[in-house]
């Protein structure tokens, strides 16, 4: 039997008398499945299993962990706040005045200064904080029907409280796209030349290409009595409407980035950007803060240490645990199977 | 205090089977040996007062009215049941709204289905409609599909029962007819070897004397023949020619299968009718060329039908532990609702003023004409809907799920049981059969086994063995060269009638038997032969044998002891040929001659004996009465023969203290005077309408007395084989063996002896009493002594310390139910063996009462016959041998099983196997859907407190329903911590079941705090990783989707101990079957997700963050599980090691004889 199962060390008893005679017998019909001898592997972790894992995952962790800091170290990353620049000071009701008022100059500009050289492409993002575009009401509040076909222009019933406006259907309905993000920002150098921002493929071609439809035009878009944020050119498709489609990739956390654009030239060391922008998008009623952020990418994405220092620290931490085993498996070893161990042999008597 | 009532058990939640145990539990009491208010000390004889209804008058308005051969006016009144059955429960109209209501009786369906509902109202639809149905609509269907198919199944075979033919009388002539066409008062003819369509009172049969045989087998699977009567006043008219009509007074139907009562006015006479008259649907006729009965019960009111329930239904130890930790996941998931909806609260209070116009939530809505609130209903109910949602969302922290997929590992594990060739009985070719489907893993947590001797020890196969004929003791050398000459045998028609069964007798008796003379011995052996040839139930059959000269006599009856008497006596030359209800035929040393049997008082367990009356052939009467000795030697006449009865007595002693059953025969001639007396007071009390039983055992105690001792029979049970092994593994599994036996004190210790259940070393404390204060006393003095002897000896640790308890059945109607139990129990629980003698069947439930009723250790009984099943329903575990007396114990049993040596392999090796796996099972469920919870959680806290999930709704359905579902119970059903070979060779290792190793509330709270860990790994890993990115949240969701899953996955691989190829497909293919679906969610454009996983994918961070997370979470369970492993082994670790490298653990010599200790 052991011949058959050479991973299993016992199989099982003597198998039983196969060739009984079964005429009318209610015997079971014998099966090393029914018998639940099945040939199997029984790993058992002996000492050196144990202490072969924890050095393989920290031969593992330790390089990776490494490699992930240095990529993040390598990434340039230039974050500026500007809410609370861009407004002339105020209570919060006064700025949210001056935010909803369409008349008021919103431009402002903001100089930064880059430390180290930036290699392209360099991506323009900003950044909310405070902003839950995960919050229950805001990503149901969406039709993906409607912004597939245009056949579906109708179907809002789960745009709720923006699925229409003077009786018509919006499109793209819903809190989300109604709350599209709406402050601009261009770029020059120091020497007054202008840095391209580069907003096209800024989404993700499967969006572009299945998602929003080439067919379906905004329309009756930001036509309600409460504006939310940015309107759309009525002539260009969905599928085009880049920022859009970027800004309805919900994001999963309240803290996001959204890609804003990409520039695509290398800027040196010790440069100082001048961005002129239009602080248009109202995060004050809520206490939101709006950020720019330029930054170059690495294979890991952008500048996040965590990755790297929990990798190492994984490492470091099996490396210590290699150690104490070995140690323990020194100080107090135990032969396997050792019966003294059984609990009958350790207290002889005591049930 | 007598809860024998099943339904009086703490049903607390009452689960699938809860439809098939309500019915079975009504049929368990109607073999439950008396009502409920009888006490278990009480020894009189419940147990046959239990099945004799008949005392009772039938009122009127109870009765069912049965006009014979007048089927129209007998259904005029009343619509009686036709004849056809239906087991099947539906037809195609109703299956749908019947099956779901059945399965709505299920908790976890109710569940599901209010967490369904509550997601329909549009305030609280967390999920689409379609998800949020689906788990309960894939439950649903599984479980119609599979209804539906076993339905099928039940129609099919009840057209086949509906059609077969039966003959019917109509219009004075018998014509075939269907069975389902048999109406209630129809008379029915039946031929031999014919079954019988519906229940029948007997009209009359082709036996003058109005006998007919029938095979129960079908009913209660005894394969004896038992004989049913026509009444006198039926027994001689032919129904074609002499129409009889009369009418029947009946009961109405019920299950009792062992009790009828009715009466029938025929010819302006009135005649009672009991269950000997009355043959019930699915019985055989055997022996009777045809017979002739009324239809009084037909189709589904046939007792057959009403006892067609299912197994019985009781509740695992570990189940119930399981539903305290379920609780405690319910406090869990309230807690996590109330924190999510008090968060939701203080965050709602707190930007109470920016809600109106914050893009993310805009509670004003503007489209209509005026501005209203959108889907707000103001702070307290926003909280409340957010409680409510919380619980959608978090619904599966309770593992409803595990609920089905028990049931399912239940089912695969009992497929294992049933079809394990090491519990299948050859010699009976009975497999093991799981009656109870949902305590398997009981099976690993036994600690009392509580075990009949007759029967279940023993092989119940009786053999003769010694004799005792008027004070001389015929126990000498048994001869061979008898039985090789080919036995007794007679002539009849130029043909050789032999007995069936050989027997080896006693030469020197044999010659003694042979001389018949006049002699006073000669006379003896006479009489004490004649006595067992003719005191007695047994029906000999003539059966064909393979020589077409010869003829076998097969002796049937209901007690093997009865059938072993018989053919010995047979083999002396006193030889049964026939017997009818009026006489018997005896063939003696080759003369045939006939006595007349003039009354028969059948054995009762209140007297303890049987006599028949018999008329010899020159008119002399004689009663011959045999019985227990206890009941025998109070009706001896002493002063007859003092020295015979003192021998006799002396020769007893010495049968039983070899274990050898014992039985004495007794006798007197009757004067006609005695005989006349006898007769009209026994007629009157055989025709009594009540109180039969009791006026008939007054009319037998009156005639059985001042009898002539004629000697005692020795008949040997032997041992079954591997009882002594069995019981010895059993014990060394450190389980406490309890013999309980209706047998005497002598014949039990004996028994003790050989099946090691008693050594030579053990002391012993023998109580018996007959008074409640001296009981009291040994009590007292019994336990002084066992303290002393445990003290002395507990240095040397050995058999020496072990005390045997041997108790009787008198002292324990003084302990039972009384404060003495108290000391009882003490005392017992101190020894390691406890033998019962002398015990009636309610003590032993009482017995059973007093372990289980103050410890928490499961209980196990195991028995054969009727008097075994109080105490198999008492008892946490009962087990049935399906052996000579009978099914009765099997029907009450959870599992029954050929032979008693099984009981070790189904302990030690499946009861092991079940325990750990269901144990593991169930800690793995609620981690596995606790760590998903607590995932969905932690996103809640970053969400506003608003319930979104990251991972799609989709997902979340699918988590326990194809992502994980898979392997728990593949595993639950496959994995093997030990061999079969290291589980039998070292029982103690059952201790680890015993001690609760595998499932506690510690091991409980360890594993829920892995999985905070692991959930706080799961979750924060990536949310750290990805902070300030322009991460969208459906990427996010299947990222957490996935190393959920494989975590789970790779949990449980870790713990996976035998890796068989399934265990790796339902794994492995977990895993993929969860990526496969992940994409497929994720390839559909209208949802938010599409294409998130694709680019996710492509990404490094992704693959690191997944990585980093599997082995991360991992870390501290492995850490701690590889410390246990090396520095505090538990016995099945070590075990396992040694099975795994068993070559180094021959080289530690010293260690491989402790191992064998």
């Amino acid at each position: 039997m052991n011949a058959n199962a050479p991973s299993s060390s016992s199989g099982g008893a003597g198998s039983p008398d196969v060739n009984a005679p079964r005429r009318n017998s209610k015997r079971p019909k014998y099966s090393r499945f029914t018998q639940q001898e099945l040939p199997a592997c029984k790993p058992i972790l002996t000492p050196k299993w144990v202490i072969s894992a924890f050095m393989l995952v920290t031969v593992v962790f330790i390089p990776i962990g490494l490699v992930s800091l240095f990529a993040s170290r390598d990434v340039v990353e230039i974050v500026d706040r500007y809410d609370n620049a861009c407004i002339p000071p105020g209570t919060k009701s006064q700025k949210v005045q001056h935010i909803q008022d369409a008349r008021s100059n919103k431009t402002c500009v903001r100089s930064l200064t880059v430390t180290k050289r930036m290699k392209q492409p360099i991506y323009v993002y900003y950044q909310l904080d405070n902003y839950y575009q995960n919050h229950r009401r805001y990503v149901k509040s969406r039709s993906d029907q409607q912004l597939r076909n245009r056949g579906d222009e109708n179907d809002t019933s789960s745009c709720d409280p923006e699925n229409e406006a003077n009786g018509m259907s919006i499109v793209p309905c819903g809190l989300i796209a109604w709350s599209l993000f709406n402050d601009t920002f261009s770029f020059s150098t120091r020497n007054n030349s202008q840095l391209n921002v580069n907003k096209r493929e800024i989404s993700w071609k499967s969006d572009r290409d299945e998602k929003f439809g080439s067919d379906v035009f905004p329309k009756n878009f930001q036509n309600g009595s409460l504006i939310g944020g940015g309107r759309l050119n009525e002539s260009i498709p969905l599928s085009q409407q880049e920022d859009l489609i970027v800004w309805m990739r919900t994001a999963a956390l309240p803290t996001f980035r959204k890609l804003y654009g990409k520039i695509e030239v290398d800027i040196e060391e010790g440069e100082t950007i001048n961005v002129v922008l239009e602080n248009r998008y109202n995060t004050y009623s809520f206490s939101g803060k709006k950020k720019l952020v330029l930054s170059t990418t690495s294979w890991l994405g952008g500048k996040n240490n965590f990755i790297g220092i929990a990798y190492l620290s994984v490492g470091g931490l099996c490396f210590l645990l290699a150690s104490t085993f070995t140690i323990i498996y020194l100080v107090k070893p135990r032969h396997l199977g050792d019966p003294t161990y059984l609990s009958w042999n350790r207290n002889p008597g005591g049930h | 205090m007598s809860n024998l009532h099943p339904q009086q058990r703490p049903d607390t939640f009452q689960n699938s089977s809860s439809q098939r145990s309500i019915s079975s539990n009504s049929w368990r009491a109607s073999v439950d040996f008396g009502s409920k208010g009888v006490r278990h000390g009480s020894r009189s004889g419940n147990d046959s007062e239990g099945f004799s209804m008949s005392r009772r008058e039938i009122n009127d308005d109870d009765a069912r009215l049965v006009y014979v051969n007048d089927p129209l006016k007998t259904n005029e009144m009343f619509e009686f049941a036709g004849n056809s059955i239906r087991t099947g429960k539906y037809s195609v109209i109703t299956f749908l709204p019947r099956n779901l209501f059945e399965q709505f009786h299920r908790v976890a369906y109710m569940y599901f289905l209010i967490i369904a509902v509550l997601n329909q109202l549009p305030q609280l639809a967390v999920f689409g409609r379609g998800a949020s149905i689906l788990p309960l609509a894939s439950v649903l269907f599984v479980t119609a599909v599979k209804d539906a198919y076993e339905d099928w199944r039940r129609h099919k075979s009840d057209k086949i029962e509906n059609n077969r033919m039966a003959s019917v009388l109509v219009n004075d002539r018998f014509e075939l007819k269907k069975w389902k066409d048999i109406q209630v008062g129809e008379v029915v003819k039946i031929s031999a070897d014919e079954t019988i369509p519906c229940d029948i009172v007997l009209l009359s049969t082709s036996d003058p004397t109005g006998v007919a045989y029938v095979q129960t087998i079908n009913l209660d699977g005894e394969s004896n023949l038992k004989t049913r009567y026509a009444k006198q006043e039926t027994l001689s008219r032919i129904p074609e020619k002499d129409i009889i009509s009369g009418l029947i007074k009946c009961e109405k139907p019920n299950r009792n299968i062992y009790g009828f009562q009715a009466n029938m006015e025929i010819d302006g006479k009135r005649v009672s009718l009991g269950p000997s008259n009355i043959i019930l649907r699915g019985c055989v006729i055997k022996n009777t060329d045809w017979a002739v009965g009324v239809a009084v019960y037909a189709g589904r009111e046939t007792k057959a039908m009403l006892n067609n329930s299912g197994a019985p239904s009781k509740r695992s130890r570990l189940e119930t532990h399981m539903n305290q930790e379920i609780m405690l996941l319910s406090f869990f998931l309230v807690t996590l609702c109330v924190v999510v909806s008090a968060c939701a609260g203080v965050w709602l209070r707190r930007h109470q003023d920016e809600l109106d116009l914050m893009p993310f939530y805009r509670r004003k809505d503007y489209s209509e004409g005026k501005v209203e609130n959108y889907n707000y209903y103001g702070l307290g109910m926003e909280i409340f809907f957010s409680f409510l949602m919380s619980v959608i969302v978090f619904q599966i922290m309770i593992p409803i799920s595990l609920y089905i997929s028990m049931e399912l590992v239940r089912v695969g594990q009992a497929y294992f049981m049933i079809r394990d060739d090491r519990m299948f009985d050859a010699s009976s070719n009975t497999r093991f059969q799981c009656r109870a489907l949902n305590i398997n893993e009981d099976l690993g947590q036994i600690k009392y086994v509580f075990s009949d001797k007759t029967g279940t020890l023993t092989e119940n196969k009786m053999e003769f063995q010694f004799a005792s004929i008027a004070g001389v003791d015929y126990s000498g050398e048994k001869t061979e060269v008898y039985v090789e000459q080919g036995g007794y045998n007679i002539q009849v028609d130029g043909q050789v009638w032999r007995p069936k069964v050989k027997v080896q007798v006693d030469p020197k008796l044999l010659q003694l038997s042979k001389t018949l003379n006049d002699t006073k011995s000669s006379k003896e052996i006479y009489d004490f032969f004649l006595a067992l040839a003719a005191c007695n139930t047994i029906v000999p059959i003539v059966v064909n044998s393979s020589n077409p000269n010869e003829k076998l006599i097969d002796y049937q009856g209901e007690s093997p002891d009865e059938q072993a008497l018989v053919y010995a006596a047979a083999a002396y030359g006193f030889m049964l040929i026939e017997r009818t209800s009026g006489h018997i035929v005896i063939d003696i040393q080759g003369e045939r001659q006939r006595f007349n049997v003039l009354g028969m008082h059948e054995f009762d367990s209140d007297r303890k004996r049987m006599s028949v009356i018999l008329g010899y052939p020159d008119s002399t009467v004689k009663v011959f009465v045999k019985g227990a000795d206890t009941s025998m030697f109070k009706i001896i006449d002493e002063s007859l023969n003092l020295d015979v009865v003192r021998a006799t007595e002396a020769h007893l002693h010495s049968y039983s203290s070899v274990g050898l059953r014992t039985l004495v025969v007794g006798m007197r001639a009757l004067s006609v005077s005695e005989f006349d007396t006898w007769q009209t007071s026994y007629e009157i009390a055989s025709t009594a309408l009540m109180g039969r039983a009791g006026l008939l055992r007054k009319v037998a105690i009156n005639l059985e007395n001042n009898l002539t001792l004629l000697g005692a029979s020795a008949i040997e049970d032997r041992l079954q084989k591997g009882v002594p092994e069995a019981i010895e593994s059993l014990r060394k599994a450190n389980m406490k063996v309890w013999v309980l036996t209706g047998d005497k004190q002598e014949t039990a210790i004996s028994i003790g002896y050989s099946s090691r259940l008693l050594t030579s070393k053990m002391s012993q404390i023998v109580i018996n009493n007959n008074s409640k204060m001296s009981c009291k006393k040994s009590l007292e003095d019994a336990l002084i002594t066992c303290k002393k002897l445990i003290d002395v000896t507990s240095a040397t640790d050995d058999d020496a310390s072990s005390v045997a308890l041997i108790i009787d059945g008198t002292s324990l109607v003084y302990i039972l139910d009384t404060e003495l139990e108290e000391q009882l129990f003490e005392l017992a629980s101190k020894c390691a063996v406890v033998l019962c003698c002398r015990v009636a069947p309610l003590q032993k439930a009482g017995i059973v009462a007093l372990i289980k009723n103050r410890t928490d250790d499961m209980t196990l009984a195991i028995g054969d016959g009727a008097n075994d099943v109080s105490m198999i329903q008492m008892a946490d575990v009962g087990v049935g041998i399906s052996g000579q007396e009978g099914r009765q114990a099997v029907m009450a049993s959870d599992f029954a099983m050929g032979q008693f040596r099984f009981l070790v392999p189904l302990l030690l090796v499946h009861g092991h196997w079940n325990y750990q796996r269901m144990a593991y099972m169930i800690l793995y469920n609620f981690y596995r859907n606790a760590l998903f919870v607590l995932v969905l959680f932690w996103y809640v806290l970053y969400t506003g407190f608003t319930l979104t999930t990251a991972i799609t709704e989709w997902s979340s359905v699918l988590y326990s329903i194809i992502y994980t579902a898979v392997p728990t119970i593949v595993i639950g059903i496959l994995d093997k911590d030990l061999s079969r070979k290291s589980l039998m060779a070292y029982p103690q290792l059952y201790g680890s079941g015993q001690r609760k190793e595998s499932y506690n509330l510690k091991l409980f709270w360890v594993t829920m705090v892995d999985t905070l860990w692991q959930s706080v790994v799961a979750f924060f890993i990536p949310v750290l990783a990805y902070w300030k990115s322009d991460i969208d949240s459906s990427s996010l969701g299947d990222l957490w989707t996935l190393a959920v899953v494989f975590m789970v996955n790779i949990h449980l691989a870790m713990d996976v101990i035998r890796w068989t190829w399934l265990s790796h497909a339902s794994i492995w293919g977990s895993i993929i079957a969860t990526c496969i679906c992940v994409i497929i969610i994720d390839a559909i454009p209208v949802l938010p997700g599409y294409w998130a996983i694709f680019i996710l994918g492509s990404s490094g961070l992704f693959w690191i963050c997944l990585f980093g997370i599997l082995v991360a979470s991992m870390i501290p369970r492995f850490v701690v599980k590889m410390f246990m492993q090396h520095c505090k082994p538990c016995d099945i670790q070590i075990a396992r090691e040694a099975e795994k490298f068993r070559n180094s653990m021959e080289v530690t010599r010293s260690g491989e004889i402790e191992m064998h200790r």
